[in-house]
């Protein structure tokens, strides 16, 4: 495909006339200014090129030249732009280098835009047109290649999960305790984010033994387990629907009845929420978070948390896409206050909280790490001001920004999963 | 009827239809599609879309901002209210006595609100960067649409100005960023049934 034709083809994306959710936020955008400080990394650096309405305008005057009256006749009456090199520019640094899709400005959008949503699609234009920032497509190519983000290869994972199934045997003293792989016919496949077997083994050998302790039947899969979806975050439906036909081809494979989506915010999002919509249709199995399926043995009494095994001050950090990209905010605080003697919310918190700065595929996209890290300083701020020793939270993508800023910002306390203090507790 | 008098109803009559071409080019495009199953309930969604995700208390965009805000509120009503008075002028009726001075008044208020609007885009250097000369001759438009309401309502001689203006306003209102008129309804549905679909709104006490 020629240079222009890509092009056409990232304007066919903003120019359909069947999707009304887009055609409405492409149209309405007041440039009011103030969804500025609901973004992080405006509050952080102050400089305007950050305010959310300046990337929704990005894409729009886009729309603008070519779909509406004025912008064909008279483009500078409307700041109606050119798909030309210097607006591409301008769309890479900002709609990938400048935002995590946490979608804090929707909600306070004056009029009501879904600011994430535009911005994906300006991704969608630069992915269609192979610009896509080389460190965050070799992180989405890792996956359709190798079948993990990380490009584990499956002797490591097998090695990994046998060693923490033999230290699961020796805490739980029980030589029937197991990390299944491959069994078919159970009642639920678990899904990893590879940055579990990669560095942080503790907590998978956490939510096996939350597993152990329900009596569940569940399994992995060594040929499908990565709950990441970089494709959404790069903006290309095609290799996002790949994904997620995978695990969907997987978990019929083996026949569970039910996905259970391990603590990753934009994978809960892109295969519960976004993937029925890549594939055009709907799974037919159940699919819910790790936090949904922990809810639901606390409340069922399957697991008896002890909270004064936990007596130190944990805060929560709300993963975006978990929380207001996926309807998740009371359980997690429900299974927190089972689970913990001292929880402290931070301020704001739930659908208001702020990202950590760690979404969006930056935390794979190097090129972008100090304005990564100097946004996270919202994040480090909120943390201290709870006074927590423990800040918990139910995304692996979060924990490594949070253990960054952690360090970064010197804020000494404990990063954990919710399942590894729900396992503590046990 | 006088020239500008017909001048208006035909700008009047362009700017609805325009406007409907662009109602008629939403509803076409369909209603939201979702393969996900549903967690909430999108009409919940919709309707904490349109009351309280708009409060004051619950929009950063409104309780940061309380001064703009309030301007902007206030313009608002001042336009709807111009808005109908137009309806009531281009009929050949004008208010008098208390009434008049009344709305003249609150017209004012929104004149001066529109102005402070239009003043800080001016001033301020970061609103200045996201702005467009759009933005600038659509809140001059609407302000002076404002100002011509109270002329008219107390100078005869006023009303060929304000048929003037208030054409020109029709007129450009749907190809600019004043399109809004339909479009702002458009996305506070579209963000409530998203968020109402995955269960975000209305939130839930925590």
């Amino acid at each position: 495909m020629t240079t222009g034709q890509k092009r056409q083809k990232a304007l066919e994306i903003i120019s359909r006339k069947d999707n009304g959710r887009l055609l409405t936020y492409l149209n309405s955008c007041v440039h009011c200014g103030l969804c500025a400080e609901s973004c992080i990394f405006y509050l952080t650096n102050k400089d305007p090129k950050f305010i959310p309405a300046r990337k929704v305008d990005l894409v729009a005057s886009v729309y603008r030249r070519y779909n509406t009256l004025t912008g064909k006749l008279v483009p500078g009456l409307t700041g109606a732009r050119e798909l030309d090199g210097d607006t591409i520019k301008e769309m890479i640094d900002t709609l990938y280098g400048a935002c995590t899709m946490c979608g804090r400005c929707s909600i306070h959008c004056s009029i009501g835009i879904d600011i994430a949503y535009v911005v994906r699609a300006g991704r969608s234009m630069l992915a269609t047109m192979d610009l896509v920032p080389a460190t965050l497509q070799s992180t989405v190519m890792a996956a359709i290649e190798t079948g993990n983000n990380m490009a584990i290869p499956k002797e490591d994972l097998v090695d990994t999960i046998k060693w923490l199934e033999e230290d699961l045997q020796f805490e739980l003293d029980d030589q029937n305790a197991a990390i299944p792989l491959d069994e078919p016919g159970k009642k639920i496949i678990y899904t990893l984010n590879p940055r579990e077997p990669k560095f942080f083994p503790l907590s998978i050998s956490a939510m096996a033994k939350i597993f152990y302790m329900a009596g569940e039947s569940w399994t992995l899969s060594t040929e499908m387990y990565d709950v990441t979806n970089y494709a959404y975050f790069s903006g290309d439906d095609t290799l996002a629907a790949e994904i997620v036909n995978r695990l969907e081809e997987v978990t019929l494979k083996l026949g569970a009845g039910k996905v259970v989506l391990a603590e990753c915010g934009h994978g809960s999002r892109a295969f519960r929420w976004e993937g029925p919509n890549y594939i055009h249709r709907r799974y037919p199995f159940e699919v819910v978070t790790s936090i949904e399926l922990l809810k639901e043995y606390i409340d069922t009494g399957r697991i008896k948390p002890d909270k004064s095994k936990n007596k130190r001050r944990v805060t929560l950090h709300d993963p975006c896409n978990l929380v207001r990209g996926g309807g998740i905010m009371k359980q997690q605080r429900d299974i927190l206050n089972s689970c913990v003697t001292d929880f402290v919310e931070m301020t704001p918190c739930g659908n208001d909280n702020y990202c950590c700065g760690g979404g969006g595929g930056q935390l794979s996209m190097s090129e972008y790490n100090e304005r990564r890290m100097s946004a996270g300083r919202i994040k480090a701020d909120q943390i201290r001001a709870t006074g927590a020793e423990i800040v918990v939270t139910p995304c692996h993508n979060c924990v490594d920004q949070l253990i960054q800023i952690n360090q970064a910002y010197k804020l000494n306390v404990q990063i954990k999963t919710m399942a590894e203090i729900v396992a503590d507790a046990l | 009827m006088e020239w500008f008098r017909i001048l208006a109803l035909i700008s009047a009559v362009v700017c609805l239809t325009a406007l409907l071409s662009h109602f008629i080019r939403l509803v076409r495009a369909g209603k939201p599609v979702d393969h996900a199953i549903r967690a909430g309930d999108t009409t919940r969604g919709i309707i904490y879309s349109i009351t309280g995700a708009m409060s004051p208390t619950k929009k950063e965009s409104a309780y940061l901002h309380l001064p703009t805000y309030t301007a902007g509120i206030i313009y608002h009503l001042g336009t709807f209210l111009s808005l109908l008075l137009f309806i009531i002028l281009l009929a050949g009726f004008i208010p008098s006595g208390i009434l008049r001075l009344i709305i003249s008044l609150l017209l004012a208020v929104s004149t001066l609100a529109g102005l402070m609007i239009l003043v800080k885009r001016f001033l301020n250097n970061e609103l200045r960067s996201l702005s467009n000369p759009d933005d600038y001759i659509s809140n001059l438009l609407v302000t002076l649409f404002h100002l011509m309401t109270i002329a008219v309502l107390n100078f005869e001689g006023a009303r060929v100005f304000y048929f003037l203006e208030a054409s020109l306003l029709l007129l450009y209102l749907p190809v600019g960023k004043l399109r809004h008129t339909i479009y702002f309804f458009a996305a506070r549905y579209h963000l409530g049934y998203f968020f109402g679909y995955r269960g975000t709104w209305p939130p839930v006490k925590q």
